[in-house]
């Protein structure tokens, strides 16, 4: 626990934490400064001044409250009028060539610029002279849009090029009226974050190309969610909206803070992995490529797996450690070998050292808790001689190539149970349609061994049922999520003493000793 | 169940009355007499010819809604959904687009109304900031066969006049 020291807000006795500025100490008693350009991620910059606060008997008696730490007894005023209209000029000033044109902004409704106006302007434009135009809807690659008269110029999208992915394709351009943000001639964006700088601006001169007027923000219902783009499991919001006479739909993805693990940011493609909970659905079930009913294909697997003499059971890395745990339940019960071969989520090489992994799935690093075997000689050693091969939202055609998985398919039955209709899904005589990532809810350990939860953030007009439910009606003892967690927290040994249904919201740290040869 | 009860006395007690059918005769002789004045000469008569004669309509009414255009031609809607938005019957659908005709960056491609849900409230005409949707056409009777035809689409909407004025519709207070 950080020192806290005691200072006075508009004359309010507050304890905050030490060694944070202003904004951030006083914030996070829920007492807002308004600011533009200061972000957590990216320091203090003082350049849009909106900031400024009082500070009572001080020397200077006006500071920008991101540039000053809080210091003990200090007198910060906020309320007085000067502050106040320090506070309107600044607003005043922000908006002499704003073209307000709110209306087909993206932006509207989740905008530094509307919000303040409304808190602390208030007041009608006085200029009388023509605004200045600037350059509209400029593409700066990376599906990045930018308005150059939307601008506040905060440099937040600059500082995060040159600070975060150090690429710095961004800079600020001229001075005063002719100042713009531009990216060097014909040298657009070119990093794996770069829509992180949508997320960054406090205005709509950055807007994504693929969210664009796709939605208006306060349609989209928040909802927390974890990504599963890769092993890192970024902490995200889910904006869905259910319009009128249609189904729950995903529009974006926006990252989530969570010190432990992503911080601020996410990564591009992880954000673009919402198109997957959308598109290509696996939505009724397949009886040799045939629609069928639900009931029916399950009566038909249940009875192929009656007959089969050898069954081996595939468990994607992208299972929830519930789900996991239910498939090797039931694998238990039918004799079957269990694998988790999934080599063709890995794209070795493909990580970095912010965000993004090697890994591209979700919760491998509990097949080292639940002693899944995820080998290629393990998994050759189990579909030798089966006769019916079931997958469990693990798309074998990633890993395998089109010949093996033809031959797999010929040798025997292949059984499909996912949310998408992907290649494997395709090959398969059986494909179970189930609830997909956003759908569902579960646990996940990331590739630093920290535990996190998610719950169901979509509803769909017909929800398909959860893995768990499926693989309980395929013969499974396992019912529910429920039952999942009570069994993990007594069978496996990392876990005990986890109270699986309260876990944390930034995620449960598993200690390195507990979680032995975490895959890359 | 002790009520109390009250006798009703009967009106009309006389022979003239008992009778009946004098009292008959005296209101078929009112009745024809209108009806034979009227059959003669109906412009004295107190209603309105109604599907021949139309009401006249005030450029306040909240008639069917349409949107309007620029001289050129061009829509004014931006499709920013405040009118969706501030809807109480949830009866507007629209889906924006990438803008075409020049005019800056965004416009409908779907704009749905719903006249079986709507409620001719005029949120939508207040919530604008483009003037683009009026309740201006006098239009008060929308009728139809199915009710797919009460949907209104973006092409019905931009093709209907106003029925007044620019100068009346202003001084109507909008």
């Amino acid at each position: 626990m950080a020192d806290k020291v005691k200072l006075f807000v508009n004359g309010q006795e507050v304890e905050v934490e030490s060694g944070k500025n202003l904004i951030d100490a006083i914030g996070a008693v829920g007492i807002e400064i308004p600011h533009l350009c200061y972000h957590p991620a990216l320091g203090a910059d003082g350049n849009c001044r909106m900031c400024l606060v009082g500070i009572e008997d001080g020397r200077p008696p006006l500071v920008p409250a991101c540039k000053t730490r809080a210091a003990e007894g200090m007198k910060v005023q906020l309320d007085t009028d000067k502050i106040k209209k320090i506070q309107r000029d600044i607003m005043e000033l922000e908006l002499i060539n704003h073209p307000i044109d709110c209306p087909i902004c993206d932006q509207a409704g989740e905008c530094k610029l509307q919000d303040y106006y409304m808190k602390y302007d208030g007041q009608k434009s006085r200029m009388t002279v023509k605004p200045v135009l600037k350059a509209k809807k400029m593409d700066f690659g990376c599906g990045v849009v930018h308005d150059q008269e939307r601008c506040v110029l905060c440099a937040r999208c600059v500082r995060f090029t040159r600070l975060i992915t150090k690429t710095g394709e961004l800079g600020i351009v001229n001075r005063t009226d002719y100042a713009r943000v531009n990216i060097f001639p014909g040298r657009p964006l070119a990093n794996r974050y770069a829509l992180n700088v949508v997320d960054l601006c406090p205005v709509g001169a950055m807007t994504s190309a693929d969210f664009r007027f796709k939605q208006r923000s306060w349609f989209l219902t928040k909802s927390k969610g974890i990504c599963r783009g890769c092993s890192k499991g970024c902490n995200i919001f889910i904006d869905h909206n259910r319009e009128k006479y249609k189904d729950d739909v995903i529009y974006r993805f926006r990252p989530r803070l969570n010190e432990k693990v992503n911080g601020y940011f996410m990564c591009d493609a992880g954000r673009m992995t919402y198109k997957q909970e959308n598109d290509n659905r696996l939505t009724v079930a397949l009886l040799d490529g045939k629609e069928t009913g639900l009931n029916e294909a399950v009566e038909a697997l249940r009875r192929a797996v009656s007959q089969a003499k050898k069954i081996v059971c595939v468990i994607s890395p992208n299972n929830s450690l519930e789900q996991m745990f239910a498939i090797q339940k039931f694998a238990a019960n039918c004799n079957a070998a269990v694998s988790g071969y999934s080599d063709g989520y890995v794209i070795a090489g493909d990580g970095d050292d912010f965000l993004i992994q090697d890994d591209k799935s979700a919760n491998r690093a509990s097949f080292a808790l639940l002693g899944i075997d995820a080998s290629k000689a393990g998994f050759d050693a189990a579909v030798n001689g089966a006769d019916l091969l079931i997958c469990f939202q693990n798309d074998l055609s990633l890993s395998l190539t089109a010949d093996a998985l033809n031959a797999l398919a010929g040798n025997c039955k292949l059984a499909y149970l996912g949310s998408n209709m992907d290649a494997c899904a395709e090959k398969a005589a059986i494909a179970l349609p189930v609830a997909s990532a956003t759908e569902d809810a579960g646990t996940l350990v990331n590739v630093d061994s920290i535990l996190q939860q998610y719950a169901v953030a979509v509803v769909k007009n017909t929800p398909a049922f959860d893995m768990i439910h499926v693989v309980s009606q395929l013969g499974g003892e396992i019912k529910n999520c429920f039952e999942a967690r009570a069994g993990l927290t007594a069978a496996v040994a990392a876990l005990k003493g986890i109270d699986l249904e309260q876990v944390p919201g930034e995620g449960l740290a598993l200690t390195v000793s507990e979680v032995p040869n975490v895959a890359a | 169940m002790s009520g109390k009860i009250k006798i009703m006395e009967r009106k009309g007690k006389d022979l003239y009355e008992r009778l009946y059918l004098i009292e008959v005769f005296k209101g078929m002789a009112v009745t024809f007499g209108h009806f034979l004045s009227n059959l003669l000469d109906n412009s004295k008569l107190y209603v309105r010819h109604y599907p021949e004669v139309k009401p006249e309509i005030t450029a306040r009414w909240r008639g069917r809604h349409r949107l309007t255009k620029y001289e050129d031609g061009t829509m004014k809607c931006v499709a920013c959904f405040m009118c969706q938005t501030n809807c109480p019957a949830k009866c507007i659908m629209i889906e924006a687009g990438e803008r075409v005709d020049g005019r800056t960056e965004k416009m409908p491609v779907r704009f749905d109304i719903d006249l079986l849900e709507c409620i001719y409230c005029g949120y939508c005409v207040e919530a604008c900031p483009m003037d683009a949707i009026r309740m201006d056409t006098g239009i008060f009777s929308v009728t139809g066969d199915e009710r797919k035809s009460f949907v209104l689409k973006i092409t019905d909407l931009l093709e209907t006049p106003g029925a007044f004025t620019e100068e009346e519709y202003k001084k109507g207070g909008a």
